[in-house]
């Protein structure tokens, strides 16, 4: 009985407050330190859902699984992208080192073939990291993900509205997402296992608007208005 | 030389009722549909027979299956016939309408003697639920009469053979009327009495035809027969008696076609990753699907999956009177690699083949992209997507030398719509595309706007501000 007690603590099924003991989830690293730090000195959890729930694309979201992207494609695992809002810039992947080669993006016509498909993606062993803009999703679509994600062992981060706070949500990891005063990213960790949320952090990711480009500022800034085209 | 002449008496017949789950009685009719032709045996217990009136067989068995003999579908058939009896046989010929010969003498230190070919072809015709009437000549000709009179011997004595096709009446002998009459009218009524005649004689007499054909049977002439070749691809054909309404119906004969499949390309040692499936309507057009594997393939379940899911997505327009599987293309085989010898170790090039042929068999291959960087300045062709590739070996690009761009970039440009708070970098003046009518004169900026997102805008020579990328 003790042996049964003993895993379910290991594991950190059975929560305890009082105790921040480091737990042993598969997980990986995020890349950023100070997230890592926050998150037990873990990351990213393997098998399990983690929800980024954002106002507005373009606030360093994807910066944030970008060395988690790197590393993936590296080991020549696929990354599926399912239904991104926007059009994923090959060039710019290209220049953060993620191998094209194994990505893959697909768009669904419909709910019923979302989930169909995230559901066999996390299934399979040849996944390495599942990115997902839902939309809205059920709770209980989300529980059926979450099992999902258990069979395969794999990283799946969905990107979901900041509305959806509140709702409760099955997933093991839940982080709001903010866009902070000087291109940094504020993350408030709402849900994880093993310990107390409400950790707050601030990533620095003053590197997306890239200074390198400051030398083409001398580029004469040429009025246009009298150019015909 | 010996031959081995498989007669089926009644191929359409047996090629229908393999592909029914039940049985009634059935029939088939000549072209014009006024006779029956072939009966099943449940027809026949209710009495009807063949050469009987459609009319009188109607009678008999009110509802009786019909299906009407087509010339065309019987040389298919004939030809299916004779890809598996290749198997087993190198040097075939067909002899349309209904049977096929095969040399059987060189095969005999193969398989160890006449009696264990015989065998052989019994089991293979057993397997396949097929009725043939089998027999063995010295002479193509000698070995097809005695296989049509359905008393054919495992033998390979010269002399037996010789006197069963001697017992043989006239009339089977296939001889032209005129000389049939002309013999009979002689007081000759077997081919043995033929044979004793003197060939000079018979030339002078009848005709010089004539003895050719009586040589050819003897083996006194030289009876050359081309062989045959297995076409370069594989095609089955199943028919309904009743039509088939809900897919569910189809996968009963899809899964022994594919089974064959699974068999023919096991042989060839082959693999493909394309399956036509036609499927055939009483009025409309046939509906044409096809599978596709991402890898090559050969297992039937495999491809039986991806069919199912297909024909989820596609529900039958029609009821189905007739389906047909077609394979054209075909890569050769590899042997598995990084398979340990357990086999413990998952084989992730194959899980991958898997995941993603599953995945376009139920979104369609459009829903699958690939992305790739492509040499241009405008950032709005300086990307690709293609069709979904296996990774090969990863190329090492130099990722220096790209410019900074924004990690998600728009459909197309969108206004700008509200004041940025915050200039970062710019501008890089991007001008082309006068080469191809899509010219592009901006200056872009990377902006951070109220909302704290940064943006990639830029200011069109026509003084316009856009949006055209999130830095995410």
């Amino acid at each position: 009985m003790s042996e049964l007690l003993s895993s379910l603590l290991q594991d950190a099924r059975v929560w305890q407050g009082h105790q921040h003991r480091k737990t042993t989830q598969p997980a990986e690293s995020t890349g950023y330190q100070v997230l890592d730090n926050q998150l037990g000195g873990l990351g990213w959890p393997r098998g399990a859902l983690s929800e980024c729930l954002l106002d507005t694309c373009g606030i360093g979201e994807l910066h944030l699984v970008l060395p988690l992207m790197q590393r993936v494609s590296q080991e020549g695992k696929t990354i599926f992208w399912l239904n991104p809002p926007h059009t994923p810039y090959a060039p710019a992947l290209a220049r953060e080192g993620v191998s094209l080669d194994h990505l893959v993006m697909i768009n669904t016509r419909d709910q019923d073939d979302f989930l169909w498909t995230l559901e066999n993606c996390l299934r399979s062993p040849v996944t390495g990291l599942v990115l997902a803009w839902p939309g809205r999703l059920a709770s209980r679509d989300i529980r059926r993900l979450q099992l999902a994600s258990e069979a395969g062992g794999n990283v799946c981060v969905l990107f979901r509205s900041r509305r959806e706070v509140d709702q409760n949500s099955p997933a093991a990891l839940r982080l709001e997402l903010v866009p902070g005063e000087h291109q940094d990213l504020q993350v408030n960790i709402i849900k994880r296992r093993g310990s107390w949320p409400g950790q707050l952090c601030s990533l620095a990711l003053g590197h997306r608007a890239d200074r390198a480009i400051k030398e083409s500022s001398q580029v004469v800034q040429g009025p246009w208005s009298g150019v015909d085209r | 030389m010996l031959w081995l002449y498989l007669h089926f008496p009644h191929l359409l017949l047996d090629h229908i009722r393999r592909h029914q789950t039940s049985t009634g009685a059935l029939a088939i009719v000549d072209g014009a549909g006024h006779f029956v032709v072939q009966a099943c045996p449940t027809a026949r217990n209710l009495g009807i027979e063949t050469g009987m009136r459609l009319k009188t067989a109607l009678g008999l068995a009110p509802d009786l299956n019909i299906m009407r003999a087509d010339p065309k579908q019987e040389a298919w058939l004939l030809e299916d016939q004779a890809r598996w009896l290749y198997h087993y046989a190198a040097h075939i010929t067909l002899a349309p309408p209904d049977g096929i010969w095969a040399e059987v003498s060189s095969l005999q230190k193969l398989y160890g003697g006449l009696p264990a070919i015989w065998q052989t072809v019994e089991q293979a015709l057993t397997e396949r639920q097929l009725n043939a009437w089998v027999a063995i000549g010295h002479t193509p000709s000698a070995a097809r009469l005695l296989a049509h009179t359905g008393k054919g011997e495992c033998t390979a004595d010269k002399g037996h053979i010789l006197n069963a096709v001697g017992k043989l009446p006239l009339l089977t002998a296939g001889f032209d009327k005129k000389s049939s009459t002309r013999l009979q009218r002689l007081g000759l009524n077997t081919l043995g009495e033929v044979f004793a005649l003197p060939a000079a004689e018979l030339a002078r007499r009848l005709s010089p035809e004539l003895l050719v054909i009586v040589q050819k049977i003897q083996g006194t002439r030289a009876d050359p027969k081309a062989p045959w070749q297995p076409p370069h691809t594989f095609r089955q054909r199943a028919d309904f008696l009743q039509e088939v309404e809900h897919s569910q119906g189809l996968l009963f004969s899809l899964q022994r076609i594919l089974a064959e499949l699974e068999e023919d390309l096991c042989w060839r040692q082959q693999d493909t990753d394309t399956l036509r499936l036609v499927l055939q309507h009483r009025h409309e057009e046939p509906t044409r699907l096809r599978i596709r594997t991402t890898g090559p393939e050969h297992r039937a379940e495999v491809f039986l999956k991806l069919i199912r899911l297909k024909l989820d997505q596609h529900p039958l327009r029609a009821p189905v009177t007739g389906l047909i599987l077609a394979v054209k293309r075909f890569t050769g085989r590899e042997a598995p690699i990084g398979q340990d010898l357990l086999g413990e170790t998952q084989d992730l090039n194959e899980a991958w083949h898997t995941l993603i042929s599953r995945l376009q068999a139920r979104l369609g291959e459009q829903a699958l992209k690939q992305l790739a960087p492509r040499e241009d300045h405008r950032p709005e062709c300086a990307w690709s997507a293609s069709d979904v590739r296996k990774p090969g070996k990863p190329q090492k690009s130099g990722s220096g030398q790209l410019p900074h761009r924004p990690l998600w970039l728009l459909k197309g440009p969108r206004p700008l719509l509200q004041t940025p708070i915050a200039w970062h970098s710019g501008p890089e003046r991007i001008s082309g595309g006068w080469w191809d009518g899509q010219r592009v004169h901006r200056d872009y900026y990377i902006a951070q706007l109220p909302g704290g997102e940064l943006a990639w805008v830029f200011r069109d020579v026509q003084d316009g501000w856009f949006i055209h990328g999130w830095f995410g």
